[in-house]
């Protein structure tokens, strides 16, 4: 035997993105805007403009599937049990932290778990995690529905988010984190109200959506419909969310990068021929 | 079966081989005993045997090992897993899935087998390891014990030839640790696995061991051979070892069984000696103090009438406690025993006021702990629980001891000189995840000290520690118990606070199941079933006669009073 | 006839088939605002469930869902009322003073008068929500959510293993959390508020993050990954299916939104789509090996099943189309709602799985589900009961 002791190949992401994942997540991340984005971007005569109360069964189904494709591509080739069992108790965690945060709606602290984690194992980690997180929960408290897939998609892109915020250190990435996970709180917030917005048919028409009318006049409808409604829950929730990585940001972040450490994905194994003496 | 070709391994940031030049074989159906203390690389030599030492760590091993053939250079730990079954010291955190039958089968699943072998290899492992009764019960809701004997089976179903365990009983009480060995015997003796077992509590297992591999550490060579040989001359060794050697038995006995058929003329001499003096008399001997009786002080701790029951009023559950009355005065050193489920955990949450009673009322010092506030409580009772790694929370030894001196408004600088006392050369920039199981129990305990609480309790202390911290726990003890033990000299200060403690003795009540440690240290023991006392006294009266907590010198030397090696040779050196 | 096949003997139902016909179910109550119709198919879901769920924790969802779309009509109605724009009637109930609103908020109304027929609206349409939620929620009541897991297709087996994971080690977290902060006192220090997060996070998450190394070396040496690697034009194959899959589906889904694109991008280049995308998925899904233990049946009771929830959906769907009268219910002029003959008695056959499915085994003290509570809060060390977790937290009120 001789020596091959590859040095140094250490990587701290379990699902580094490979051009095939990529292109996967690109197009994936395309279905997920229409997903949401639609009753902007429809035209009156099209197909769907038509069928508008039809869009969300469609998206239902849709969603699920392309997430399953972007997940599947991830995880294409094998996945690492040590990737596989960190990711489970991430999930964990995050689904627990779900569980124990009073009122779902507005203090939900998973975000700022998904966002350290994303920061610390990459952005593809991040999509995985946040939609697993979902899921596992869901799962466990038999909280399956027609909202899953939206939720699924809105957390996911949080993590990948998370995962391709730019490079920083010490307290400047902690403000850089707190103020992403701020913005996420609102983003997550706004994307999930747009999932129903449009069947909420006993709004006024300030409110309400129009189909076939402008996409700007709709996004005012949808600004204020959104302000009306959330904006006081996702307030808590970005506030929650900023101060706990503020306050626990340090500590969090160092204990995920000592796993990431110790874990050593992809740890180099070397062997070599018996030392004689 | 197994072969060690001069194998070494380095891991990548060590500076030096962690074990160096190993050789040694292991024939097919032997059970084969891993000795060695924390650190010395005895969890590196059996995940060598599946390939999990490198592939799954990193590092690089030199030499080969062979397992039926296949060389672990060339064989992932996956493609060994029909081969070796490792099973791990915690089995709650090796389980994948959550109901008994679904962890059985998740081995076979992996390898592909066809679902009607599943089931009857499913069927068979349940009736080998007694679990059918749990068959679809949830892994959580099972007995230590009975979750290590799923873990058991879990690598058992893939039929593997080569079972390695991790310490697999050093989390379980007597009672589980007894059931899982049994498997393991069966498993050696009907169908011919071979076993390589780590283990620290050797008086449970070295009798049952065909060769045992002493790893010394640092890199030191091995020694590998006969039990009784090794254990003749090695550091770690049970008390019956202990005792042949002190009388002069060679080759050492390996159990209580053969250890009485020689002990007959060492029980001789002994009949005729005085009898020991207990923990008790030796502290109060040691310190020079005037014996006293727990009633002519005024106690630490009162507990009067305490009842505990969770869940609600509406439960049928029984209590946890029923009308527990005790009295625990300065300088006693009190030992609760009892199955799991007996009501030690509770009591000592009543005590620090994690738990309300029911019913009865608990007095710590001048203080309340049902109602008053966590801060009063840390100074006059201190809890040290069952995971210490609750209690630490920065990331160095250094930080841990600066917010813990902060935390109970102590002077900068307490925390540090406890720990040091208590386990000096800890590196204060070390992570406490880092230390040894040893080490982290002391950094908790000089947390929980640094509040000076006049009585100390700790919750299954010897969990997982090698006999040398448990022999450093036991001194660490008897000094607290002593009063010159405390803390950091500063005992003007405790005066001062005027809490009524006289000397600065402090009283520890621990809850175990470790009756070696209760033989050394406790002055008294305190037996909980089904939430009652059902006994209470001092060590010998009530350990000594009872088969279930005697200590092995005990059952050896039996119906004579002795307890400990120590005892019995402070009696031969006197005599 | 086989064992599977007979109604009868007990044994779980697959969870796709209490799915399909939850689904079905929840279809056809989208396609009414009729009152009668929307209470009737949260009746017959009720019935289901009381009739063949088991006594795990997750057999309660279908309460917990019916609450939630209470919540939901309450909201609706309170909107209305505030808000009260959408629909206007004659029948004015009360007046909500009006709030004067800048020029820029044009088209919103706060305030004004309320009247029973606007309500009345934002009642049936609630209703028409909570009767969905009502199905959705029988669903997850009836379906093992772990059986549901194990018929993921396997391409997705490892993020699979990693959702049982995370079943597995959310409820052992929720009592290493409950001893954290038990510890925080032990310390002396107040076991709330968002100074204790640190305290209580970081052991909990230390420990879990050490668990899943542990974790993982179980899973390696028991033979996790061991079966895979699919060779290399496989992969190529699968690979360009899913990839391919993935642009028609993205395709299709603007061709719906744009008008003038040809009508083949729409749906016809969706359905390509996704059937490529699933094709990739099952070719890429067959590296693993791996087998089942105790699969599921999918036999005749599953086929009835799935078969009674799609019958109610094609009725209400066939009676949409033929304009049956009453599937829908003019809040306005306020008349008693007709039931429908058709649709009454086409959501009645959702009602068959009482008695077509066969019951849930008979928990004993044996079973997987018997200890549900234990579960959660797990009780694995020495005698400190499940109850245990939550006393810290009362004590410190």
């Amino acid at each position: 035997m001789s020596e091959r002791i590859n040095q140094h190949s250490v990587t701290s992401s379990p699902f580094a993105l490979r051009p095939r994942s990529t292109a996967a997540l690109v197009l994936a991340s395309l279905v997920g805007v229409v997903g949401f984005g639609w009753p902007f971007l429809t035209d009156p005569d099209s197909a769907l403009g038509g069928h508008s109360s039809d869009a969300p069964y469609l998206f239902v189904v849709l969603l699920p599937l392309v997430v399953g494709i972007v997940l599947a591509e991830l995880s294409e080739g094998g996945m690492d049990a040590k990737a596989v069992a960190m990711l489970g108790v991430l999930a964990a965690t995050g689904a627990a932290l779900r569980a124990l945060s009073p009122g779902t709606a507005g203090f939900e602290p998973t975000l700022f778990l998904l966002v350290l984690a994303g920061r610390v194992f990459g952005a593809g980690f991040g999509f995985a995690l946040g939609a697993i997180v979902i899921f596992a929960s869901a799962l466990v408290t038999g909280g399956v529905g027609p909202w899953m897939p939206f939720q699924m998609v809105g957390l996911a892109w949080v993590g990948l988010l998370a995962g391709v915020l730019p490079r920083a250190g010490g307290r400047k990435e902690r403000w850089l984190l707190a103020v992403y996970a701020g913005g996420a709180s609102f983003a997550f917030g706004a994307l999930l109200n747009l999932s129903f917005w449009p069947f909420s048919s006993s709004l006024p028409p300030g409110l309400a959506y129009a189909p076939g009318d402008p996409a700007m006049n709709n996004l005012g409808h949808y600004a204020a419909f959104y302000v009306a409604t959330s904006f006081g829950w996702d307030c808590v929730r970005a506030v929650v969310n900023t101060t706990l990585v503020l306050l626990a940001g340090r500590p969090v972040l160092a204990a995920l990068r000592r796993a990431a450490r110790r874990a050593a994905f992809e740890a180099p194994a070397g062997f070599r021929a018996p030392e004689r003496p | 079966m197994i072969r060690f070709e001069s194998v070494s391994v380095r891991y990548s940031e060590a500076p030096a081989p962690i074990l160096k030049d190993v050789t040694f074989t292991v024939a097919e159906g032997e059970l084969c005993l891993v000795v060695g203390q924390t650190g010395s690389g005895k969890t590196t030599l059996l995940r060598a045997i599946n390939g999990l030492v490198p592939h799954f760590t990193g590092g690089t091993l030199s030499g080969r090992v062979l397992v039926d053939g296949r060389d672990t250079r060339t064989h992932r730990p996956r493609d060994l897993a029909d081969v070796v079954g490792v099973v791990g010291q915690n089995p709650l955190a090796n389980f994948v899935t959550d109901t008994v039958e679904d962890e059985l089968a998740y081995g076979m699943e992996s390898l592909g087998l066809p679902p009607d072998v599943m089931r009857t290899r499913v069927e068979e492992t349940l009736d080998l390891l007694g679990l059918s009764d749990v068959r679809a019960r949830p892994i959580a809701s099972l007995s230590g014990g009975q979750q290590q004997r799923v873990a058991i089976g879990a690598v058992l179903t893939t039929h593997p030839r080569v079972l390695v365990l991790d310490e697999p009983t050093s989390a379980l009480d007597p009672q589980a640790a007894e059931d899982v060995l049994a498997a393991l015997q069966r498993l050696v003796h009907d169908l011919g696995v071979t076993v390589v077992l780590a283990e620290h509590r050797l008086e449970r297992v070295v009798q049952y061991a065909d060769q045992v591999v002493l790893v010394p550490g640092g890199g030191q060579a091995l020694e590998v051979g006969d039990p009784a040989e090794i254990l003749a001359s090695s550091a770690v060794a049970p008390p019956v070892v202990e005792l042949a050697r002190l009388a002069g038995w060679h080759p050492p006995p390996l159990s209580v069984r053969d250890a009485r058929r020689l002990a007959g003329p060492l029980r001789d001499r002994l009949a005729g000696l005085p009898s020991p003096e207990g923990p008790q008399d030796q502290v109060d001997t040691t310190s020079g103090l005037p014996r006293d009786r727990p009633a002519a002080t005024t106690p630490i701790a009162a507990v009067r009438g305490l009842v505990v029951r969770y869940g609600g009023r509406r439960t049928a559950q029984p209590p946890a406690l029923r009308d527990l009355d005790l009295e625990v005065a300065p300088g006693e050193v009190v030992a609760l025993m009892g199955r799991n489920g007996a009501g030690k955990s509770s009591l000592l949450n009543a005590l620090v006021g994690l738990v309300r009673p029911a019913a009865g009322g608990v007095r710590v010092g001048t203080v309340d702990p049902a109602s008053a506030k966590p801060a009063a409580i840390a100074r006059a009772a201190g809890l040290v629980p069952q995971e210490p790694g609750d209690l630490l929370y920065a990331s160095s030894v250094g930080e841990e001891c600066r917010q813990a001196d902060r935390d109970f408004a102590a002077e900068p600088g307490r925390c540090a000189r406890i720990l040091a006392r208590l386990a000096p050369g800890i590196p204060a920039n070390r992570h406490p995840r880092d230390l040894s199981e040893g080490q982290r129990l002391c950094l908790a305990l000089a947390v929980i000290l640094t509040a000076q609480p006049p009585l100390l309790l700790l919750d299954e202390p010897t969990r997982g520690l090698d006999y040398g911290a448990k022999a450093r726990l036991a001194d660490i003890v008897r000094a607290l118990a002593n009063g010159d033990g405390a803390s950091d000299g500063t005992q003007d200060a405790r005066r001062d606070r005027g809490n009524g403690v006289s000397g600065g003795r402090h009283a520890v009540i621990f809850a175990t199941h470790d009756v070696e440690l209760v033989a050394e240290v406790a002055t008294r023991v305190v037996v909980l079933a089904d939430g009652d006392l059902v006994a209470d006294g001092p060590v010998a009266s009530v350990v000594g006669s009872s088969p279930t907590f005697a200590p092995q010198v005990a059952k050896i030397l039996r119906p004579l009073p002795w307890l400990t090696v120590s005892q019995v040779a402070a009696a031969l050196g006197s005599a | 006839m086989r064992a599977a096949h007979r109604p009868t003997l007990p044994r779980h139902l697959h969870p796709g088939a209490w799915w399909l016909w939850a689904v079905g179910l929840a279809t056809a109550a989208s396609r009414t605002t009729n009152p009668l119709l929307l209470l009737l198919v949260l009746a017959v879901a009720g019935y289901v469930v009381a009739a063949r769920r088991t006594t795990a924790p997750w057999a309660r969802s279908y309460a917990a869902f019916v609450k939630v779309g209470l919540a939901v009509i309450l909201i609706r109605i309170v909107f209305q009322a505030i808000f009260g724009a959408a629909v206007t009637g004659r029948t004015v109930l009360f007046t909500v003073p009006e709030v004067p609103l800048p020029e820029w908020m044009q088209g919103i109304r706060i305030g004004g008068s309320v009247t029973a027929e606007a309500l009345l609206a934002a009642l049936y349409d609630g209703l028409r929500l909570a009767a969905v939620l009502g199905c959705v929620g029988a669903a997850n009541a009836l379906a093992n959510p772990k059986r549901l897991l194990a018929t993921m297709p396997g391409a997705l087996y490892e993020l699979g293993v990693a959702v049982v994971v995370a079943m597995t080690f959310a409820p052992q977290l929720v009592t290493d959390a409950a001893r954290a902060r038990a510890a925080r006192r032990l310390r002396g220090q107040p076991d709330r508020g968002l100074r204790s997060v640190r305290a209580t996070a970081v052991p909990v998450l230390e420990g879990a993050l050490e668990r899943s190394l542990a974790l993982a070396a179980a899973m390696d040496s028991r033979g996790y990954g061991r079966v895979g690697t699919l060779p290399a034009a496989t992969r190529f194959v699968t690979g360009a299916l899913v990839l391919t899959g993935l642009l028609g589906i993205c395709v299709g889904v603007y061709g719906l939104l744009d008008a003038g694109s040809p009508p083949v991008f729409g749906l016809p280049m969706l359905a390509a789509g996704s059937l490529l995308a699933g094709l990739g998925l099952v070719v890429g899904g067959r590296r693993t090996l791996r087998t089942k233990y105790r699969p599921d049946p999918w036999a005749l009771p599953e086929w009835l099943v799935a078969v009674s929830g799609c019958a109610v959906a094609a009725t209400y769907v066939w009676s949409a189309a033929q304009g049956v009268e009453g599937l829908t219910v003019p809040a306005m002029p306020l008349t008693m709602p007709d039931l429908p003959v058709v649709p009454a008695l086409g959501t009645l056959v959702a009602l068959l799985p009482a008695w077509l499915a066969p019951p849930p085994p008979r928990v004993g003290a044996g079973d997987s589900e018997a200890a549900p509570a234990r579960v959660a809060a797990g009780s694995e060390r020495d005698g400190t009961p499940a109850a245990d977790v939550d006393r810290p937290r009362e004590v410190s009120r």
